[in-house]
């Protein structure tokens, strides 16, 4: 009972974390919240529901093309939507309203398409899971630990090791400075925003994959994927990664003494203990009292 | 007519909500995303008194009403300490986790299922279910919550609020005490969104979670900055341009499972433009900086 509920833990929080890694990723050059990544991830799971159940196509071209589509939409809403107010240079409150209304606007169209119904990418029969340690596991739930534990790697080998990842962490650090010495803080918000969407396309494909695909399916994942970056410091990969397998394993853990349904209730009530007493998340940067 | 009447009183009801959270995020400056989470108390209070105990629903209104404001205290005393968009993030946690409880708590709240059956007002035997009726209870309550909030922004106090939103260490460092003053707003805020709950539920008669979704906070938050921040008119016309429109989709012979997602396409889109284009709303003096 124990071991299941660590693994149902281990990969809800692997999700939570690739959330929380490329709302991160986007969180560095911005600094504000980007809600509407939630609605990328969505979009991430419908895109690849058309190619892979819609059209047909064979999974792993359907499910790049999905990946592809959802990293164009987080560079849309980015084109279309933030750079005009980072003309007006608004305050973050006004970009987290925006936020919030594209993610309605963009929820609500999935919906209109493709209806309020659960839709599922699975097809054949559902084969029986592998037995670990005393715990049963699905080929599907290797597969997304696997995924994740990459995607998490390459992710920190890009912002550690490539130019590009260095012009990110310039642009987060300083971004006045990084100007002054040449870079150009658009391009780097633009990969940021592509680069973060992708991995939020991956992440709605691999939730598909696992469960179900219905319309309001981001709203939980952005809120989940905020909460797992505060709590591991915003900001922070590692913490990123960490933040999504706390949430994943306190969430799961709970619901062993406490009814299934209290599940948010829990999530949220970890979410406010963190911004009280320790904003700045565990592996987090602590930040000074004026930016809280 | 029936019907005309029925959406005035739904849209005094918000109009109580709109001008509430103006008082907290218009004159204040307090990104609040969880104001319907105080509805929420003051509607489940007033209802569970009357059912239980049969107490009278005016009676249940002002412990609903000072139930939400406790409930804001406590939530308000150590959140009020964040700024801009972490205060955002924690009432709208806030929000869910009040939405939760009326969920999961079956055996207080009947969890989905709902509350149904749930008395309405009455003055001398005289029983205040629908109608005209309601209409003027409703309108009686919109005008004393305008007037509380007026004379609040209209007095030193509000001066106070205003300094606290434009220029917050400056206000402290004229020796004004800038967290009494913002949990005081988040307590009146608190008190009369319970009000608006109460008067929802006793109303409607049957209450469920499904009406205090923490998306429901998104849609008042867009009546106050469409009417305009810090603007009380605004509230008014804010709130029932929001409520009205959304029923014209319902006359153009729309199914309800394309009007509800249009409604909301519509308010998300309208949100996210006059946030580029026009931050302070309709009637709005004050720009969020």
């Amino acid at each position: 009972m124990t071991q299941q509920l660590i693994l149902n833990g281990t990969i809800a929080g692997c999700f939570y974390a690739l959330i929380a890694l490329g709302f991160t990723i986007i969180y560095r050059t911005i600094k504000f919240f980007h809600f509407a990544h939630g609605v990328v991830f969505a979009a991430g799971a419908y895109f690849a529901y058309t190619f892979f159940i819609l059209f047909g196509i064979n999974p792993l071209i359907s499910f790049l093309l999905s990946i592809a589509l959802a990293s164009l939409l987080g560079i849309a809403i980015d084109r279309f939507v933030y750079c005009p107010l980072r003309k007006n240079s608004a305050p973050n409150l006004v970009y987290l309203i925006t936020s919030f209304g594209i993610f309605i606007f963009l929820q609500n169209l999935l919906q209109l398409i493709f209806g309020a119904q659960i839709l599922t990418l699975r097809t054949g029969l559902i084969k029986e899971g592998h037995h670990f340690l005393g715990a049963v596991i699905t080929d599907i739930q290797i597969l997304i630990i696997v995924v994740s534990f990459i995607l998490f790697f390459l992710t920190w080998l890009f912002i550690k090791k490539l130019k590009l990842g260095k012009a990110v962490r310039a642009v987060s650090d300083d971004p006045i400075g990084a100007r002054v010495v040449g870079i150009n803080s658009e391009k780097v918000i633009l990969a940021a925003f592509a680069i973060g969407s992708a991995l939020a396309g991956v992440a709605g494909i691999l939730v598909s994959l696992e469960t179900n695909i219905e319309p309001t399916m981001g709203f939980n994942a952005i809120l989940k994927g905020i909460t797992a970056s505060i709590i591991g410091g915003i900001g922070s990969i590692p913490g990123a990664l960490f933040g999504g397998l706390f949430l994943g394993l306190a969430e799961n853990l709970g619901i062993w003494k406490i009814q299934a349904g209290w599940k948010d209730a829990i999530a949220f009530a970890i979410l406010i203990i963190f911004l009280l007493l320790r904003p700045s998340g565990i592996m987090g940067v602590k930040t000074k009292k004026e930016q809280i | 007519m029936e019907y005309l009447i029925h959406i005035l009183i739904i849209t005094g009801i918000y109009i109580i909500l709109t001008l509430s959270l103006n008082l907290i995020v218009g004159f204040t400056g307090l990104a609040v995303l969880g104001h319907i989470a105080f509805a929420a108390i003051g509607a489940y209070t007033s209802s569970l008194l009357a059912l239980h105990f049969g107490l009278s629903p005016w009676i249940g209104v002002l412990v609903g009403a000072i139930l939400a404001s406790f409930i804001g205290i406590i939530i308000g005393f150590p959140s009020l300490r964040l700024k801009e968009d972490y205060l955002a993030l924690a009432t709208f946690g806030l929000g869910i986790i009040v939405y939760s409880i009326a969920k999961n708590w079956v055996s207080l709240t009947r969890g989905p299922m709902g509350l149904p059956g749930i008395p309405a007002f009455s003055v001398f035997g005289y029983e205040i279910s629908s109608g005209w009726s309601y209409l003027i209870l409703v309108s009686a309550f919109v005008f004393l919550t305008y007037l509380a909030i007026r004379n609040i922004t209209h007095s030193p106090f509000g001066r106070v609020l205003q300094g606290i939103r434009e220029d917050e260490i400056a206000t402290l460092a004229m020796g004004k005490d800038v967290n009494k003053y913002k949990l005081i707003v988040f307590i009146v805020g608190a008190f009369f969104a319970g009000i608006a709950g109460s008067l929802y539920a006793h109303y409607i008669t049957f209450i469920d979670p499904s009406s205090f979704t923490p998306m429901e906070s998104i849609a008042v938050l867009l009546m106050v900055v469409f009417g305009g921040m810090a603007s009380l008119k605004g509230s008014f016309i804010g709130a029932s341009i929001l409520v009205i429109f959304p029923e014209i989709l319902r006359f153009l012979g729309m199914p309800s499972s394309v009007a509800a997602p249009l409604r909301q396409m519509i308010y998300g889109l309208l949100l996210a433009i006059l946030m580029i284009l026009r931050p302070q709303g309709l009637l709005g003096r004050f720009r969020f900086k």
